[in-house]
């Protein structure tokens, strides 16, 4: 299993990356995940979407529409993609585990613009 | 996973013949063409067979003990309980006239993805094991036996079948290879061979109603905000009921509209729709959280999966006391209700006979099933000119139509999507002669098949749609590709930004709902994906 090495502090992955134990969550977590990981700097805003799909699995056990979280974030209408560029990074970033019926897809190698497809 | 740039892929077809007999070459499993397994806990969820974590590049597929006379016994069972499965296991002459019709074929040149060779696979097992010609002559009866390696090439080959039927309309004797794959895949999964992107979803669909395992709350959550989106567009939201006791219809359409897009702008087409019929009208149609799904990955498991996923259906519109079923635009689920409903789960005689109330056309075609599809309803109203109608509202639209497989196979659905979109946008082109209708090609997605890790050959699949709308798109301009499935919506949108950029997927719906004038709404800027109206562009 890989793990997340924070400041002596093993957080374990799945084989995706995914956090095992969501409840490991932290803001070091998700930073790391995001920069070491992804070369992607955590900002107020950033921050603000993770803690958003975090509340909302709670609440629902789903995950949000994305252009939902942009708009009650009062954020650009594309703020996930903005931010994270794949949608389920932003998940995985979250600390929530794997969806089981949904991945995302990019054809552009140069322009990535990853799509959300679900199980229909 | 890296996929192939699309000219890559495209030279690369190769249709040359192998040297050796097709017994003789074992299926090379590759990645980019399967779908991953299912691991054990869907498959515990609905009680399936032999649920544990396997993998299909393995060597050891963890069989249960005596795996062989489970598929065996099974398939004899299966021969004497459907009658057109002994008859496609016994009449087919190898003609060839299926073999270039398969879009799996055509996209990757592999010569067990012919029809012919696809059926043959399992075909050869019921000559070498269940009749006596096959038992004495074996190969020179065309029969072999059922062991591991052939099992895993019948696995590989039938989930590279999307069911959709195009090689059974150039069969002389008319064999449906959906069914025999059907067949084939309900047999896999006795002995749990299975992949994991339809276990899921129908894990999920048996737990909460719908393929994506939303909730109750969440289901209605995710509504609400396409109404409070409405509401910015239309400067009206509207108000739909979940679950109501005593509305006049209950309305059912695929769960995935209601969370990806594209398909999000068509369930807000429907949201359009029934506030316009409720406010100038008075039709109550319900949503129900319960039935929160009009697909049905059971077809693609079992028959048995499928009847169980299905009752929901009736049984939420005798709960709810409604008088029929109003459906969403999607593909298999038709061919469930259709083909499969009524005698499965019914006869839903606590229902009435399907009679529009407000054009008081009565839905003949549905008088044992009670379920009407949402673009005969809407043809319907737009013909007895009950719809209020901007067409100018979609000029930026050039469209053209993806005849989704199983509503036009399956259903002989053909002219009532035109007829809409011919009313709500002013400029429509149709893809060549032999690509549409009955003879429409595959998403190459479908059943069950629209997972990621099978990119490559869901792209190989699409070549042939993606032919055909880059003429099209060539010729005409055309920028949208329309359908009435949402599989299609998911699919063709990977697709076309495969192979066609510049080609945007949409639903009839969405094209419906743009257009329809609600009213009181205000000046309206912008259509349902937030884009600029035309004309609007100066303001």
């Amino acid at each position: 299993m890989p793990y997340l090495n924070i400041k002596g502090r093993e957080i374990e992955l799945d084989e995706e990356g995914y956090l095992v134990n969501e409840d490991e969550w932290d803001e070091e977590v998700a930073q790391t995940m995001l920069k070491d990981l992804e070369g992607i700097e955590m900002d107020k805003e950033t921050l603000e979407i993770l803690r958003f799909m975090r509340s909302y699995y709670k609440k629902f056990n789903a995950f949000p529409i994305l252009n939902a979280v942009c708009k009650k974030l009062h954020q650009p209408k594309e703020c996930v993609h903005e931010k994270f560029l794949d949608p389920l990074l932003a998940w995985k970033a979250a600390g929530l585990p794997r969806p089981g019926t949904m991945y995302t897809e990019s054809h552009d190698d140069e322009h990535k613009v990853y799509k959300l497809i679900t199980a229909q | 996973m890296a996929i192939q740039k699309p000219d890559t892929m495209f030279k690369n077809i190769d249709h040359k013949p192998p040297r050796k007999d097709w017994m003789d070459v074992p299926a090379d499993i590759k990645p980019g063409r399967y779908c991953y397994a299912a691991g054990p806990e869907p498959l515990e969820y609905v009680g399936m067979p032999n649920p544990r974590k396997w993998d299909p590049l393995d060597k050891d597929w963890k069989l249960p003990e005596n795996w062989e006379n489970t598929i065996i016994t099974g398939m004899k069972e299966r021969l004497e309980k459907y009658r057109s499965f002994k008859i496609f296991m016994d009449i087919c002459v190898r003609c060839g006239a299926c073999a270039d019709k398969c879009h799996y074929f055509i996209g990757s040149g592999d010569p067990k993805n012919m029809p012919v060779l696809r059926a043959e696979l399992l075909r050869s097992i019921y000559r070498g094991e269940l009749t006596t010609a096959g038992q004495i002559l074996g190969r020179f009866a065309g029969g072999r036996k059922l062991t591991e390696e052939v099992l895993k090439e019948i696995w590989y080959y039938y989930y590279q079948c999307s069911e959709c039927r195009r090689c059974s309309i150039f069969c002389p004797y008319g064999i449906d290879q959906a069914e025999i794959t059907i067949i084939g895949r309900e047999l896999l999964n006795l002995i749990g061979l299975n992949i994991g992107w339809i276990a899921q979803p129908v894990a999920n669909c048996y737990r909460t109603g719908n393929h994506l395992g939303i909730q109750p709350h969440a289901f209605k959550d995710m509504l609400e905000f396409f109404c409070d989106d409405i509401e910015e567009i239309y400067g009206i939201k509207p108000e739909p009921t979940f679950n109501k006791v005593g509305a006049d219809i209950l309305f059912v359409t695929p769960s995935g509209d209601v969370f990806a897009d594209p398909g999000t702008y068509t369930c807000m087409g429907y949201l359009i729709l029934f506030h316009y019929l409720k406010e100038e009208y008075g039709l109550d149609i319900t949503w129900s959280t319960y039935a929160s799904e009009g697909g049905n990955f059971g077809l693609f498991t079992s028959h048995e999966m499928m009847k169980r996923l299905n009752a929901k259906m009736y049984m939420e519109a005798k709960r709810l006391g409604v008088k029929w079923i109003l459906g969403g635009e999607c593909g298999h689920m038709w061919r469930v209700i259709h083909q499969y409903m009524d005698t499965m789960n019914g006869p839903a005689d606590f229902l009435e006979m399907p009679i529009s109330p407000i054009t008081g056309t009565r839905f003949e075609n549905a008088s044992s099933t009670k379920m009407v599809h949402i673009v005969e309803f809407t043809a319907d109203l737009i013909k007895n000119g009950k719809l209020n109608l901007n067409k100018s509202r979609n000029a930026n639209v050039r469209a053209t139509y993806h005849d989704s497989c199983n509503p036009a196979r399956g259903m002989g659905f053909f002219d009532e999507p035109r007829y809409v979109l011919n009313n709500v946008i002013d400029t429509f082109h149709e893809m060549p002669q032999g690509t549409t209708k009955e003879q429409t090609f595959c998403c190459g997605g479908g059943s069950g098949l629209n997972a990621g890790e099978n990119e490559e050959i869901r792209m190989m699949g699409g070549l042939p749609r993606a032919n055909a709308v880059k003429f099209v798109h060539d010729k005409h301009d055309v920028n949208m590709l329309s359908c009435i499935c949402a599989i299609d919506r998911a699919t063709l949108t990977a697709m076309v930004d495969y192979w066609v950029p510049g080609v945007q997927v949409c639903g009839v719906h969405e094209l419906v709902g743009n257009a329809l004038i609600l009213p009181g709404e205000h000046e309206r800027e912008t259509d349902l994906r937030g884009e600029t109206l035309p004309g609007k562009e100066e303001e």
